[in-house]
């Protein structure tokens, strides 16, 4: 009976086969009720409005710090560097504490939000199996969650700015601020629904993406400035856009000014990412509920 | 009366070697392309019509495809070839809360779960005193999921999805939700549903509630469309199969 049903299914699949399944279905819908189509940019930013808020709520739900903890891990990391390179490999900088602190929040936010944004699917198996939804909602509240995250800790940074260092508060970060962040949004949003999308299928991507950050990590002139990389080497970094992305972030926290070739290059890689997530999302999207 | 959904030629493949590792990309390079080979077919040829008001059922043994057929319905997955046209919104009720977070209480998954399903945040605050009141969890709402029993959560589930404003809803087995007199709420709700010409199709091996409630019906056997037309006539094509198979597993034991 069994081979019997087998060989039905098989004589089936040859013949399926020759209509050419690629050309692919289609689903079309027409609205009738005064139902918000779930594709409207309005819903789509309440709905990940409310992911958000589920995860902070969630997250620090029976922790007696709560919020304070997307403040205290940065600074705490930023410690564990300033202890080693300050005194152990005695790293010679004016303002190192500073230095590291500046560039540790944005990366933070960048490694943390790519990394939750690849395993997002995985994480919301519900909302893609269960329902009908954009699917760059999941990795996209991901990395909007982590920015929440870097929002709540600047206050604290700017306290230690002017606690530690000869910076001062500048009335430019009102516009700089936000504009960095959306840059940084632009440019970590497409390379996590990309590796989001590609890990539902090679589940190898969200072990490789943790490596590849702790490599990122010390490729870029975060815990070191670049001026000690030796100059034949510099010629990578000068095409790192995680490079010029911390840099510009630096250039506006300490002294308040913009390094616009900086931000061109950050937007050029971004550029190259949305094309290559745009691609992905269209060839994998309607995939991953079948596959999870 | 006009159509609430179209399927037409509807087929739906999946393929045997789905999750590829980079172990499996290294050492075996052809397995990308064994997969073609691989194809299993889940739903072949596919088609029917659901008119406003009307209540379809889905009759088929385990294995026939009726889940695949209600996840392409949904719009979680699309069919491999034809199409499927759906006038207004469609929801299902078939994991009643599945879209709800244990450590969120009550109100804080309604929220979520409303803008999951589709409604606006200003459409859900109106409507939560009404949600609340349909599913009777008044006193538990501001309580974690968690400490929820499965009825409880199955009541919140139900009376979120209905508040939804939905054109088809899509329900399976039997709708098991709370007790008893809870579940003649729901069914008399179902019953308004249709009345305000809202449709239904009904995925069941129970014939009772099937003859009960459906006009019209389909009978799914390996994912092949055995019967179409009248509820009494799909279910007689049911029981041939069922009878069938029966005597195969009879004569196989023997």
């Amino acid at each position: 009976m069994r081979r019997l049903e087998s060989r039905h299914v098989q004589k089936h699949a040859r013949h399926a086969d020759s209509l050419n399944p690629g050309s692919g279905g289609s689903l079309q819908m027409h609205a009738l009720t005064g139902r918000v189509q779930s594709g409207t940019l309005r819903h789509s930013l309440e709905l990940i409005y409310l992911l958000v808020l589920k995860e902070l709520k969630v997250r620090y739900k029976s922790s007696l710090l709560g919020y304070l903890w997307a403040v205290a891990n940065p600074f705490a990391f930023a410690f564990v560097y300033w202890l080693a390179f300050k005194f152990i490999m005695r790293v010679q900088m004016e303002n190192y504490s500073i230095f590291l602190i500046t560039g540790m929040f944005p990366w933070i936010w960048l490694s943390a939000g790519v990394t939750q944004a690849t395993k997002s699917y995985q994480a919301n198996i519900s909302l893609v199996k269960k329902v009908k939804l954009n699917r760059a909602i999941m990795p996209l509240s991901s990395i909007v969650q982590e920015m929440v995250h870097f929002i709540f800790a600047l206050p604290a940074v700017a306290i230690f700015l002017v606690a530690l260092g000869d910076s001062h508060i500048h009335a430019s970060w009102l516009w700089q601020v936000p504009l960095m962040m959306a840059i940084q949004l632009a440019f970590a949003f497409p390379i996590g629904l990309t590796l989001g999308l590609v890990n539902v299928f090679v589940r190898d991507v969200e072990y490789l993406i943790g490596i590849a950050f702790s490599l990122l990590f010390f490729a870029t002139p975060i815990v070191y400035p670049l001026s000690m990389v030796p100059p034949n080497y510099q010629f990578y970094f000068r095409n790192s856009p995680l490079h010029h992305l911390i840099d510009a972030w630096r250039s506006v926290l300490l002294d308040g000014t913009m390094k616009f070739e900086s931000v061109a290059v950050v937007l050029a890689y971004a550029v190259v990412f949305s094309v290559i997530a745009m691609f992905a999302y269209r060839r994998l999207a309607s995939k991953i509920g079948e596959v999870l | 009366m006009s159509n609430a959904m179209e399927v037409s030629g509807v087929w739906k493949s999946f393929q045997t070697h789905t999750r590829i590792g980079v172990k499996e990309l290294l050492l075996k390079p052809r397995l990308r392309h064994a997969g073609r080979f691989s194809r299993h077919w889940a739903l072949k040829d596919i088609s029917f019509t659901v008119k406003r008001g009307q209540a379809f059922g889905i009759v088929g043994h385990n294995g026939a495809g009726k889940s695949t057929l209600l996840d392409l319905l949904l719009g979680t997955t699309r069919p491999d070839k034809g199409t499927i046209t759906l006038h207004g919104a469609v929801s299902g009720l078939l994991d009643l809360g599945a879209g709800f977070h244990p450590e969120l209480n009550g109100r804080e998954n309604v929220m979520l779960y409303g803008s999951i399903l589709g409604m606006s945040l200003a459409e859900i605050k109106r409507k939560l005193p009404s949600i609340v009141e349909f599913s009777e969890l008044r006193d538990a709402i501001e309580e974690p999921i968690r400490t929820y029993s499965a009825g409880m959560v199955a009541r919140l589930g139900f009376s979120t999805i209905i508040h939804a404003h939905s054109d088809v809803l899509l329900v399976d087995e039997v709708l098991a939700v709370g007790d008893a007199r809870f579940q003649q709420k729901c069914i008399a709700y179902i019953h308004e549903f249709r009345r305000n010409n809202g449709s239904l199709v009904i995925v069941s091996h129970e014939k009772a509630s099937l003859e009960a409630m459906c006009d019209e019906a389909m009978c799914l056997h390996l994912g092949e469309m055995r019967a179409l037309g009248p509820t009494a006539t799909v279910l007689e094509e049911y029981d041939r199969l069922l009878n069938s198979n029966n005597a195969e597993r009879a004569s196989a034991a023997a």
